[in-house]
C-alpha cells in the first residue's frame, strides 16, 4: 500500500515551495502530482527523463502533471518503485475529495491531508465572498495546517477554524515534520536546503521611498521569486512588504528605522533598484 | 428550380411578417415567405414545383438546441436502458419500470437477446424504485453474461461475478477500498472512477463511440433540431470527438449543423491561457459545411447543479455542505479577460446565484475595462439567480441560455432536501430575465434533460413539476416566447441569428413540421405535439409515425 498526502491550499499560498522541498529531500523514491510543471523548481541536471506528463528524476522520484483523472493517474504509478505518494490540490479542491482517493483507490492508502496557509492573505481571504467558505473548509479539514509567512497574523483567525496550527517560521524540516507527527512516510531528509541558482539582492536606503514604485519594480521582474523587509515612506509612514510572484502587500508596521528589502531571485542580473 | 411549401401556417418568427402561408426555397435558402399569390413574381418568372405533403402542417423555423454534449450522449445511448421514468427515444419508448421484480424481469428479457456485445451495460437503475441492486442479485439474473449496472445517477455501477472476471477485477486489489463493495460488487464515487478504468476499453471503443454518436443523431432529429451546439467540445478526448463528429454527420444525409466550442481547460493542458487562445483563435480553419467554430468559448465557473455543488450566496444549502469552484475566481476572471480583449464571446456555465455573482462580476470588470456592445458573454444553464443578477445582467447586455428542466425535476427535491422552496421555486427565472429584455434560450445540456426544444418550451412555459405542481408563476413565460426561446434568440446566442432561427427571404431553408400550432395549442399539451419531419437547407428528412 502506498501512503497518498494531500497538500491543498489556496492560490498562491506555497503548496508548491512544499512539494519542492519533498523532492529534493527525498531519500528513496516519492512521486509527486502537481498541477503545473511550470512552477516546480527542478534543477535540470536531476531531470533524467522527460515525457509529457511525466518527468523522471536522477534520485528516482517522479512528478506527474495532474489531469482531470486522479485515479488514472494513480493507477500508472503502481508499476513504478516508488514509497510514497504527494497530491498537489488545485488552489479551489476541498481537500477531502482528493484525500478519498488515498482512501478508495485500490493500492493505495491515506496518509494525511496538509493545508497551506499563507498569513499575508489568509485574512482576507476568509472575508472574500466567492472562496471564504472554500478557504474555510481546506483549513477544517486538514490533519495539519502549515502556516506561512505568519508575520502579524492574529492567530485568533485561524484558531475560529483549527487549532492545529504550525507555524513554518518554527519548522526545520518539513518532510520531519509530516513524518513524526502523522506517518510512516519514508521521506528523509537529506541536507539539501537551498536550490543553488537562488540570489539574494539586499536593497537599502536611508532616504523615504516611494511603495508604488518598489511594488511596480517587484512585480515587472519575473526572476524575483520572494521580497520580505520594511520601507519608510516621505511621511513618516513605515511599513512591512511581503511579496510572491503574484502578490505584494504592504501592511503598517510599527518600524521605524530606515529602508530595507532582502530580494529572493534566480539566474544573473537582477536589473539594480533605483528610485 | 424552385420548391414551395405550402402550410396549414407558418410561424415566421419574424416579427415583421409573423404568419405565412407559403415558402419558397432555391438551393437550401428561403427566396421568400407568403401566400401563393404573393409569391408570384418569383414562380411566375421561374421553374417551380409545389410540393403539398405540408399543407396540413405548421411549419416553424428549425428548432436549435444550443447546449448539449454529443461526446457524453454518446457514451450513454449504447446502453440498454432500464429507467423509472418513461424514455422516449426514435427507436421505442422505454417504459417505466417501477418495481424490483419488474426491473428483474426487463433485465432477464434484454439479456436473452442476442444483440449485446461482450458485455452487457445497463442504465437507470434507481434504489428508490427498483430495489438494492449486489452482486448476488444479478448473479441470480445471469451468472454467465457480464452485467454492469449504471446507476440513474452515473454515480455508481454493479456488476455480476462474469462481468468482475471479464475486467480482471480481483478482490485482493481492491480489499481495502473504501468506496467499493466487492462482496457487493458496488463501486462508487471514486470505487466508480476504478471500475471506469476498467469498462473504458468497452464504452470508449472507436466503434461504440461511433455508434453513440449515430444513436445521437437519431435523438437530434426525433426532437427537431436543425442546429446543436456542443457546447465544450473535449470532454474526453479533443481530436476523437471532433474526428468522429466530423466523419458521422458531415454527409448529405445529415438532418442537422453543429456548432462547436472550444473547452478552454482543455486546450489549455497546462499551458498558458493565451496559448490556448491561440490555438482556439485557428480551430476555424476546421470548419466544414455542417461544423463550424466560430469565435466563442466556453469557461467555468462553480460545479454541476445535479449534484449539488452549485455555489450558493447565503443562506446556502439547508444542511450547510458547501458547493464547488471549478477555478479559482483570479483564474476565471484572469482567463475571461484573456477572451473578452480579444473579442471572444464568452459562454461561462454557472449553476449556482454565487457562481453567477462571480460571473456578473466579472462581465462588470470587464466592461469597465474595456467596453464592448453585442458581445454575446452568455450565462449557461442559470440554476439560481436573484432579481437583482438578472437585472445587472440586462444592463451589461449579457444573454442567457437556461435550462429550464431543472424545474421539472429538481424543484421538488430540492424544495425539501436542498435549498427550501422560495428559492428551489424560482430555479431558472426565466420569467424575469424576458421582462429584462435579455436575449434568453433554452436547452437541454443533454444527457441531463431530453433533447427535445418543445420539451424545454413546455417546461418554461408551464413551469409544472415532476409531481405536477406549478412552480412559481410569476417566472412562466408565453407561448410566442417560448418559442422564440427555441429558434431566433437560440440562433442570437449562437451569432447565427443571420442565417438561421427564423423563416424570412434569404436565410437557410431550415423547418420543423409540427402536426398542431405550439402558439394556440392548449400550453400543457406543447411537449407532446407530433413532429413530422425537419427540413434542412431545404431538404427534407421525415419522421416515420411516432
Amino acid at each position: 500500500m502506498i501512503p497518498v498526502t494531500v497538500i491543498a491550499g489556496y492560490l498562491g499560498s506555497g503548496k508548491t515551495t512544499l512539494i519542492n522541498k519533498f523532492l529534493v529531500e527525498a531519500s528513496s523514491p516519492i512521486a509527486v502530482l502537481v498541477n503545473d510543471f511550470g512552477e516546480l523548481d527542478i534543477d535540470s541536471k536531476l531531470i533524467d527523463n522527460e515525457e509529457s506528463l511525466t518527468l523522471s528524476l536522477t534520485n528516482g522520484c517522479v512528478c506527474c502533471k495532474l489531469s482531470d483523472d486522479i485515479g488514472a493517474s494513480l493507477e500508472s504509478l503502481k508499476n513504478r518503485d516508488i514509497s510514497a505518494v504527494v497530491i498537489e490540490a488545485s488552489g479551489v479542491s476541498l481537500p477531502i475529495k482528493i484525500a478519498n482517493y488515498g482512501l478508495s483507490w485500490p493500492g493505495f492508502t491515506l496518509n494525511a491531508i496538509i493545508t497551506v496557509v499563507d498569513g499575508q492573505s489568509i485574512a482576507r481571504l476568509l472575508k472574500d465572498k466567492f472562496v471564504m467558505h472554500t478557504v474555510k473548509n481546506q483549513i477544517q479539514q486538514a490533519d495539519a495546517v502549515l502556516l506561512n509567512r505568519s508575520n502579524n497574523l492574529p492567530l485568533e483567525e485561524l484558531h475560529k477554524f483549527t487549532t492545529n496550527v504550525i507555524d513554518e517560521n518554527e519548522i526545520s524540516d518539513f518532510s520531519d515534520l509530516i513524518l513524526k507527527e502523522y506517518s510512516p512516510i519514508q521521506l528523509v531528509k537529506e541536507g539539501i536546503t537551498d536550490h543553488a541558482s537562488f540570489q539574494t539582492y539586499v536593497f537599502t536606503s536611508n532616504k523615504p521611498v516611494n511603495k508604488e514604485k518598489i511594488k511596480e519594480y517587484l512585480l515587472s521582474n519575473p526572476n524575483i521569486q520572494r521580497a520580505k523587509g520594511w520601507i519608510k515612506e516621505e511621511d513618516g509612514n513605515c511599513f512591512l512588504l511581503q511579496m510572491t510572484p503574484s502578490e505584494c502587500n504592504f501592511s503598517s508596521s510599527n518600524f521605524n528605522n530606515e529602508t530595507r528589502i532582502v530580494i529572493i531571485y534566480i539566474g544573473e542580473g537582477l536589473p539594480a533598484l533605483k528610485l | 428550380m424552385i420548391t414551395v411549401f405550402p402550410a396549414k401556417s407558418i410561424i415566421t418568427m419574424n416579427a415583421s411578417m409573423p404568419r405565412a402561408e407559403a415558402v419558397a426555397v432555391r438551393d437550401g435558402k428561403i427566396l421568400e415567405t407568403g401566400t401563393l399569390e404573393s409569391l408570384q413574381p418569383w414562380l411566375s418568372k421561374h421553374d417551380h414545383k409545389i410540393d403539398e405533403q405540408f399543407k396540413n402542417s405548421f411549419i416553424v423555423p428549425g428548432l436549435i438546441d444550443p447546449h448539449l454534449h454529443p461526446s457524453m450522449a454518446a457514451v450513454l445511448l449504447p446502453t440498454y436502458f432500464i429507467t423509472a421514468m418513461e424514455w422516449k427515444m426514435p427507436w421505442g419508448t422505454t417504459p417505466a419500470t417501477r418495481s424490483p421484480a419488474e426491473y428483474d424481469e426487463r433485465l432477464k428479457e434484454a439479456i436473452s437477446k442476442p444483440t449485446h456485445g461482450e458485455l452487457f451495460i445497463t442504465w437507470g437503475h434507481h434504489n428508490l424504485w427498483h430495489g438494492p441492486i449486489s452482486r448476488s442479485r444479478l448473479n441470480s439474473i445471469d451468472s454467465k453474461t457480464p452485467i454492469v449496472v449504471w446507476n440513474r445517477s452515473f454515480h455508481e455501477v454493479c456488476m455480476n461475478d462474469a462481468a468482475l472476471e471479464l475486467l480482471e477485477i480481483k478482490e485482493a486489489d481492491v480489499a481495502n477500498a473504501t468506496q467499493i463493495d466487492f462482496e457487493k460488487g458496488r463501486f462508487y464515487e471514486i470505487g466508480l472512477g476504478y471500475a471506469i478504468q476498467k469498462l473504458n476499453p468497452y464504452i470508449l471503443a472507436p466503434e461504440i463511440f461511433k455508434e453513440g454518436l449515430l444513436k445521437l443523431k437519431e435523438v437530434v432529429h426525433f426532437g427537431g433540431q436543425t442546429t446543436i451546439a456542443d457546447m465544450a467540445v473535449g470532454l474526453f478526448d479533443f481530436e476523437t470527438e471532433l474526428n468522429t463528429q466530423a466523419a458521422l454527420y458531415e454527409n448529405e444525409d445529415n438532418p442537422f449543423r453543429v456548432e462547436l466550442i472550444a473547452h478552454s481547460t482543455v486546450m489549455q493542458k497546462g499551458n498558458s491561457i493565451e496559448q490556448a487562445e491561440e490555438l482556439i483563435a485557428q480551430l476555424p480553419e476546421r470548419n466544414t459545411h455542417r461544423l463550424n467554430f466560430g469565435k466563442r468559448v466556453k469557461l467555468f465557473t462553480d460545479g454541476a447543479f445535479f449534484s449539488q455543488v452549485a455555489q450558493l450566496m447565503e443562506p446556502g444549502y439547508i444542511d450547510g455542505h458547501q458547493g464547488e469552484w471549478l477555478s479559482t475566481p483570479e483564474q476565471f476572471e484572469e482567463n475571461a479577460r484573456v477572451f473578452w480583449n480579444k473579442g471572444y464571446a464568452i459562454h461561462v456555465h454557472c449553476t449556482g446565484d454565487l457562481g453567477l455573482e462571480l460571473a456578473v462580476d466579472t462581465l462588470q470588470k470587464m466592461q469597465d475595462e474595456k467596453p464592448r456592445f453585442n458581445h454575446g458573454f452568455t450565462i449557461e444553464h442559470f440554476g439560481l439567480s436573484t432579481p437583482e443578477q438578472v437585472f445587472r445582467l440586462s444592463k451589461l447586455g449579457a444573454n442567457i441560455s437556461a435550462n429550464a428542466y431543472y424545474v421539472h425535476e429538481l424543484s421538488d427535491i430540492y424544495s425539501n432536501d436542498s435549498v427550501g422552496y422560495e428559492r428551489a421555486s424560482s430555479m431558472a427565472r426565466i420569467g424575469t430575465s424576458f421582462k429584462e429584455g435579455i436575449t434568453t434560450t433554452l436547452h437541454s445540456d443533454f444527457t441531463m434533460a431530453p433533447a427535445q426544444p418543445l420539451m424545454s418550451m413546455w417546461v418554461a412555459v408551464n413551469r409544472i413539476n415532476e409531481k405536477g405542481n406549478l412552480m412559481c408563476e410569476e417566472e412562466r413565460i408565453t407561448p410566442q416566447q417560448g418559442l422564440e426561446a427555441i429558434t431566433i434568440n437560440a440562433a442570437r446566442v449562437l451569432g447565427l441569428d443571420h442565417e438561421i432561427g427564423s423563416i424570412r427571404a434569404g436565410k437557410k431553408a431550415d423547418f420543423t413540421i409540427l402536426e398542431e400550432d405550439p402558439l394556440n395549442i392548449d400550453p400543457i399539451k406543447i411537449k407532446d405535439i407530433d413532429i413530422k419531419a425537419t427540413v434542412f437547407e431545404g431538404k427534407v428528412f421525415s419522421l416515420k409515425s411516432q
